[in-house]
């Protein structure tokens, strides 16, 4: 049982992580992006491929992981969220960042072909550590760090203050001088290299695989949308309760259920609390 | 009214070249195409009154597609029911599920419509794999086909053409009365729409739930072409491929989404390399039309038209009318 909870967690910090990713580039622009799932997906496919096939060092591998997740994010923002938000339709961004989305898993797929693959061991350990073993902790302790340097640069730093206001009101943070265009951009990039680096932290745990993305897109969505949307904590708290859930689940009906248990969690919390646990009410639409 | 007659004209060509397309088509496998043209059509017709009018953006009808092919499977096939009383019956399976799928999602707004029925197309895949006592798992299941004179192919080719010629009549008839504006009311903005009367929740809802119907009845004409389904057929990238085929052919038309299904279906098959490249295809397909020309190719048709007839560019700029106005003021001097 005790198994059970420690993968629970595991997955469910890599549900967080694609929350905050959400989060990130939901605050400056009010786009979910369907390719948040697919930054993790590349930074998990080529750390794989840096370190286990060019044979890089690790470090070397982990800023190159980063450098893609951040590269396509930057893409996104430049290709899919800024013409569209340009011209102001609610939809349009949508399907912008669905067929970017598209577009990068089947390129992976092409390339990488459409077999998990595993990922290297990044830290030397046995193979028979069990709940010690790597690939649960990183992602975990990966997951607290990246929230709480998330809150400090909020709180802490200029740029963390310009994000806020952005998020705020963006009429009123431009009439106050800011490029809110150039946060934007900053933020997908943020958002990219988080992505990149969780994927590659977790990718012992979710392997080196094409079809991640898609799969990361919707639980990181429901997570946020059961937290909360806009909230930390609440990225935290709904990743941490979906990936306990669908491994409980799993432990007791079998892994066939997955998605519809999740979906279940999802739906059950917006009949009853439709803002999520931690999010602001929505006002409105009038 | 030359315009009118005209269109009438063309329309009627190509009614007559669908229905004598059995006799020019080159080969079998044209005829096996243009059937699947139509099956997909019978899905897309519906899903174009969701998409297309109703702008609710409904990524995984592949998902209704896969349970209307596994009804007609189960019930004609593992129970032996009549084939055409199978194929009612998965229009109402279609019909039931896309209510159940549509009575909490409706409610949700854009992106989260879209990630439930995303959500949607993936359980129907998880439950056809896991409920294999009723589904064949994921061996799959064989399907069967239609009685005499529909067996063959150029049989089944008219019976698919005649479904999708009473869908599409019943769309382009909610399209094009009340129903229709109150859907494009919705699409344009649901806050005037609501005050003006419409039933958001319960229009959006009736029309899912016929786009479940006819997804259900095209599924089960799909599996019954196929013959043999399993969950693998029923993919994730087969929803996006419909909601492509609609975006691409303009929303709020119905002769656009068609072309575009026609289009997006076909080429594939004849350039081969698009083939390899898949759902990569369709979304740089959605990317290029969706930055560029968001009403659809269908719209960029009609504007080339304009211009190669060379009819001119109506300017809105107003000129100040020199002569005139000199006569005028000489008017007005020579009163005073």
């Amino acid at each position: 049982m005790l198994a059970v909870i420690v993968s629970g967690l595991a997955i469910g910090a890599v549900y967080a992580a694609a929350a905050l990713a959400y989060n990130v580039m939901f605050s400056t622009s009010k786009v979910l992006s369907v390719t948040t799932g697919h930054l993790f997906m590349l930074g998990s496919v080529f750390g794989a491929w840096f370190i286990g096939t060019l044979g890089w060092p690790i470090p070397l591998g982990l800023l190159g992981a980063i450098a893609v997740g951040a590269a396509f994010g930057w893409l996104t923002e430049i290709v899919a969220v800024r013409r569209v938000l340009a011209r102001s339709d609610e939809h349009l961004w949508l399907l912008s960042t669905l067929a970017l989305a598209t577009m990068g898993q089947q390129a992976v797929g092409l390339w990488w072909g459409t077999e998990p693959r595993p990922f290297p061991r990044l830290i030397e350990q046995d193979f028979a550590s069990g709940l010690a073993d790597q690939k649960y902790w990183l992602p975990i302790g990966l997951v607290l760090v990246l929230a709480l340097g998330l809150e400090l640069f909020y709180r802490g730093t200029l740029w963390g203050k310009l994000f806020q206001a952005t998020s705020e009101d963006a009429f009123a943070a431009r009439a106050r001088g800011i490029a809110t265009d150039r946060v934007r951009s900053f933020s997908y990039l943020l958002a990219g290299a988080l992505g990149g680096l969780a994927g590659f932290a977790a990718g012992q745990l979710t392997f080196a695989f094409f079809a991640l993305g898609l799969q990361l897109t919707l639980f990181g969505f429901i997570a946020l949308a059961v937290g909360g949307l806009g909230s930390n904590l609440g990225a935290l708290v709904g990743g941490t309760a979906l990936g306990l859930l669908s491994s409980v689940a799993s432990y007791f009906f079998g892994g066939e259920f997955q998605h519809t248990i999740a979906v279940g969690l999802l739906m059950v919390v917006l009949l009853v609390k439709p803002e999520g646990l931690f999010g602001a009410k929505r006002v409105r639409p009038v | 009214m030359s315009t009118n007659a005209r269109n009438l004209a063309l329309a009627a060509a190509g009614a007559l070249a669908l229905l004598t397309l059995p006799y020019w088509a080159k080969d079998l496998y044209w005829l096996h195409l243009a059937t699947l043209i139509g099956a997909y059509w019978i899905l897309i017709a519906g899903l174009n009154l969701v998409t297309g009018y109703a702008g609710q953006l409904s990524i995984g009808h592949v998902g209704l597609l896969a349970v209307g092919a596994y009804g007609f499977a189960i019930l004609a096939g593992t129970h032996g029911l009549d084939p055409f009383l199978s194929l009612l019956l998965c229009g109402a399976l279609g019909g039931i599920a896309g209510l159940l799928l549509g009575l909490p999602s409706l409610r949700l707004p854009g992106f989260y419509f879209a990630m439930a029925t995303m959500a949607f197309a993936l359980i129907v895949t998880e439950l056809s794999l896991a409920l294999g006592g009723l589904t064949g798992g994921g061996t799959g299941l064989s399907v069967p086909g239609f009685p005499s004179p529909m067996n063959s192919p150029w049989g089944y080719y008219w019976l698919v053409l005649a479904v999708a010629a009473g869908v599409t009549w019943l769309t382009w008839n909610v399209a094009r009365f009340m129903w229709g504006r109150a859907l494009i009311a919705i699409r344009d903005s649901e806050v005037a729409a609501a005050s003006a009367g419409i039933g958001l929740f319960r229009l959006k809802l009736t029309v899912f739930v016929f786009s479940g119907i006819t997804a259900g009845i095209g599924g089960g004409l799909f599996a019954s072409l196929q013959s043999y389904i399993t969950p693998d057929t029923f993919v994730f990238e087969i929803g996006l491929f419909f909601f492509v085929c609609i975006i691409i052919g303009g929303r709020g038309t119905i002769l656009g989404p068609f072309i575009g299904t026609v289009i997006l279906t076909a080429l594939p098959e004849i350039v081969a390399p698009l083939a390899k490249l898949g759902a990569f295809f369709y979304g740089l397909m959605l990317l290029i039309v969706v930055l560029l020309i968001p009403e659809g190719v269908g719209r960029l048709v009609e504007v080339l038209i304009r211009r190669f007839r060379g009819e001119p560019h109506r300017s809105h700029e107003v000129k100040p009318d020199l002569p005139r106005l000199a006569s005028v003021l000489a008017r007005k001097e020579d009163a005073a």
